[in-house]
């Protein structure tokens, strides 16, 4: 499957000391790997998974969930999930995320929202929320803008503001995805009810940019890479630009288990095996973890030393906690005419009316909804008929058969608030197959999180019926028990005590250590963090050049 | 997408299928491709599927009238038109080999009720339409129908390269077309010129 193509770029000796060693090649590994790069340093990705082209992605559905070699499966990396404090530990995946080179950007559905300026300081508005760690960001919605411009303007976003959008320097660089019919009813059913919807901000380019050619409405995006590179994955983005300095080698099916410190409680490099598990150390000036709101705080709590007995960067012991999922729910809407909505990108349409937290709710919470449609097959004929559908037969057929063409989904994204016992710890028992502690995960939604889900999803259903379907319904429970959102875990803030990074990303103990993923983040968002992960990576990257060049690292 | 494995694999979750899935070892599942491989090319040459090689002919005959009864033919293809046969058998060859005891212990159990059910009957594939109808109704929550129900949604609608959705005929019921390039207008509503409001 995997073939060797010739790449530009530099190839680092063994035991070559580089610049920067980054782990992790995803949403924001990529992005930071170009820009370092870019600055002149010498730069050393290394992702876990394995580096495929474009041309290898394929529409196989069966393989692209759960057992795909692309996924951190079961089998290899496997995790203990307790569903809340005290719960037993089930063994069994608790948090997804994908291994191979660009990481859950090639994989991601591309919604593309910013954050809005009440993401960042929410908690001064609102006052605290007992029992959570609720807080604000150390650094404003105005100071992250310039950095959405640019990644929306080098990775290459298609859409258009709308009526609730935060302030932008510049406008989307593309034009909005054609609308398809789950965007044109929601748009009905959002007028009805007063609501405003918009087209959806995706990272998909809609026409022809920088070398690469607009979507071809295949339908294959959430779960799957694209042939065409009209997602703007950093596979398909950034990676080539940062190879093209000739200062950066991406060295896929690299498995790191260590940062590495000295006797002065730097950082040095880090261990990782390679494909055939064999170890190796490679030695940095400083090292940048970008590996994912799980195993970033995984990978420092395997670094454990007599130095660090808890863990590398974990003075303040919060490495790990907080850990926000968003909340998710999905409704379903059955109409007469064929929407076909099986074609093309999943999401056109969205809105933004419940964005904002309102005490007069009696919880707190703020979410998005967007219209889509979960139509791969096999996902349609397991999940996508009501509930009350027959499971066999001729009338399982039937419906099937008329169904499959008159559905579409209108799903949505809210709140995670902070709760420490929501966290990634190391299993005490269960080990992956490299030997090394597998991550313990404890997650149990807070009561307001449910109760935002709930009161959104009920919206949601209300608009399905307000444009015309057939019957609408939506599901009845909301406990989260998987995550894909991986957030929060290795907070960023300004006093040590409180928080893992600092405002520039740097580790608080260990000053040649950065931190870079959606860990970083204090608040979760409205349910799609990709945009805001990787503004913070082209910041922090500055910062961290600019350190770097004042020898402050 | 957050909800994105936990539907996708709903039907198998929580089996013995699901296990041997998760299990899988990648030698196996490029087993069961070469194999679809060369089935899909001995059709285009117009001749027979291969011979089965797990299943006996009357085990194999069972399982198909159970996964015809699953999706039933009509105008368009069921199980049996899927190939969904050929799939199971090519699974339990590769991928799914350690779920060849279970299944056919199970397969074994329930033509025992069958015969039990039925005097003078010994299988499931023996009675009439209607009797296998009544009888899948009344045991729809025996463990091998789950699973045989799991093989028949998988060998009907996962991609034709695991050997079963014989040139698409699983999607065709759906009206979903495997040509993975489109252009708009994509369904009937976004065809419709926009409405003033």
């Amino acid at each position: 499957m995997q073939r060797q193509v010739a790449r530009p770029g530099v190839r680092f000796r063994p035991g070559q000391t580089v610049d920067f060693v980054i782990v992790g090649s995803g949403a924001a590994g990529g992005v930071m790997a170009k820009e370092l790069a870019t600055a002149g340093f010498t730069v050393l990705v290394l992702e876990q998974g394995p580096r495929l082209e474009a041309h290898e992605f394929e529409h196989d559905e069966f393989n692209a969930f759960d057992r795909s070699h692309l996924n951190n499966q079961a089998s290899l990396q496997p995790q203990v999930f307790l569903q809340g404090p005290g719960a037993r530990p089930r063994r069994r995946q608790a948090t997804v995320y994908h291994r191979l080179v660009g990481g859950g950007s090639v994989m991601f559905t591309s919604n593309y929202w910013r954050f809005k300026e009440l993401d960042f300081n929410e908690r001064s508005r609102l006052g605290p929320i007992g029992g959570t760690g609720f807080e604000d960001w150390p650094i404003t919605y105005a100071e992250l803008e310039p950095y959405y411009t640019k990644a929306e303007w080098e990775l290459g976003v298609s859409g258009v503001p709308g009526p609730f959008d935060p302030p932008r320097s510049r406008p989307y660089p593309l034009p909005p995805l054609p609308v398809k019919s789950s965007g044109v009813l929601f748009e009905r059913g959002a007028r009805a009810l007063g609501l405003h919807a918009q087209p959806a901000p995706m990272a998909i380019i809609s026409g022809p940019y920088r070398g690469r050619p607009g979507c071809q409405h295949c339908g294959y995006c959430a779960g799957f890479g694209c042939e065409h590179r009209a997602k703007s994955s950093t596979l398909a983005t950034v990676i080539p630009m940062a190879e093209a300095t000739g200062r950066c080698e991406i060295r896929p099916n690299s498995y790191v288990r260590a940062v590495e410190t000295d006797e002065r409680g730097r950082a040095r490099g880090v261990t990782y095996f390679d494909a055939a598990k064999a170890e190796h150390f490679q030695p940095a000036r400083a090292v940048v973890l970008c590996a994912n709101g799980c195993e970033t705080p995984r990978l420092l709590l395997l670094s454990r030393s007599s130095r660090f007995p808890d863990g590398l960067a974990n003075s303040s012991g919060l490495v790990g906690k907080y850990l926000m999922y968003n909340g998710n729910a999905s409704t379903t809407g059955v109409f007469e005419r064929q929407l076909n909505d099986w074609k093309s990108v999943m999401v056109t349409r969205m809105l933004w009316d419940f964005y904002d937290a309102d005490p007069a709710r009696g919880f707190y919470g703020g979410g998005g909804i967007d219209a889509r449609f979960w139509g791969y097959p096999l996902f349609f004929v397991q999940g996508g008929l009501p509930p009350d559908a027959p499971t066999w037969g001729a009338e399982f057929k039937r419906l099937l058969r008329h169904n499959y063409s008159r559905t579409m989904n209108v799903d949505v994204h809210t709140t995670s608030l902070a709760v420490e016992t929501n966290r990634v710890e190391l299993d005490p028992v269960v080990r992956d197959d490299w030997g090394l502690a597998a991550a313990r995960v404890t997650y149990r939604d807070h009561p307001d999180d449910v109760a935002m889900m709930r009161f959104l999803a009920r919206k949601a259903v209300e608009l399905l019926q307000a444009a015309g379907a057939r019957r609408a319904w939506g599901p009845d429970n909301f406990e989260q028990t998987v995550g894909y959102h991986l957030l929060g875990t290795c907070r960023m803030g300004n006093d040590p005590r409180t928080s893992v990074v600092d405002r520039f990303h740097r580790s608080h103990d260990v000053r040649n250590l950065f931190l870079c993923d959606g860990s970083s983040l204090v608040t979760g968002g409205r349910g799609q963090p990709t945009c805001t992960i990787q503004a913070l990576a082209y910041r922090a990257a500055e910062h961290i050049a600019r350190f770097a060049r004042r020898a402050e690292i | 997408m957050t909800d994105l494995s936990r539907r996708a694999f709903l039907a198998v979750a929580g089996t013995g299928l699901g296990a041997a899935w998760l299990a899988a070892r990648p030698e196996d599942v490029a087993g069961a491709h070469e194999h679809a491989d060369a089935a899909r090319r001995a059709a285009a040459r117009g001749e027979a599927p291969p011979p089965l090689e797990v299943l006996t002919p009357e085990q194999a005959a069972d399982i198909e009238a159970v996964a015809s009864r699953i999706i039933p033919t009509d105008d368009l293809p069921g199980a049996r038109e899927a190939h969904v046969i050929q799939y199971v058998d090519r699974s339990l060859a590769t991928w799914a080999a350690d779920q060849r005891e279970p299944l056919l212990a199970g397969l074994a159990r329930f033509n025992r009720l069958v015969a039990r059910r039925h005097r003078g009957r010994s299988r499931f594939a023996e009675l009439t339409a209607d009797q296998q109808l009544a009888f899948l109704s009344a045991n729809a929550r025996d463990p091998f129908f789950q699973q045989a129900r799991d093989l028949t949604i998988l060998g009907m609608f996962a991609n034709p390269s695991w050997g079963g959705n014989f040139e698409g005929a699983g999607w065709r019921v759906l009206g979903f077309e495997p040509r993975y390039a489109w252009q708009p207008p994509f369904g009937e509503y976004d065809a419709e010129p926009p409405r003033g409001n």
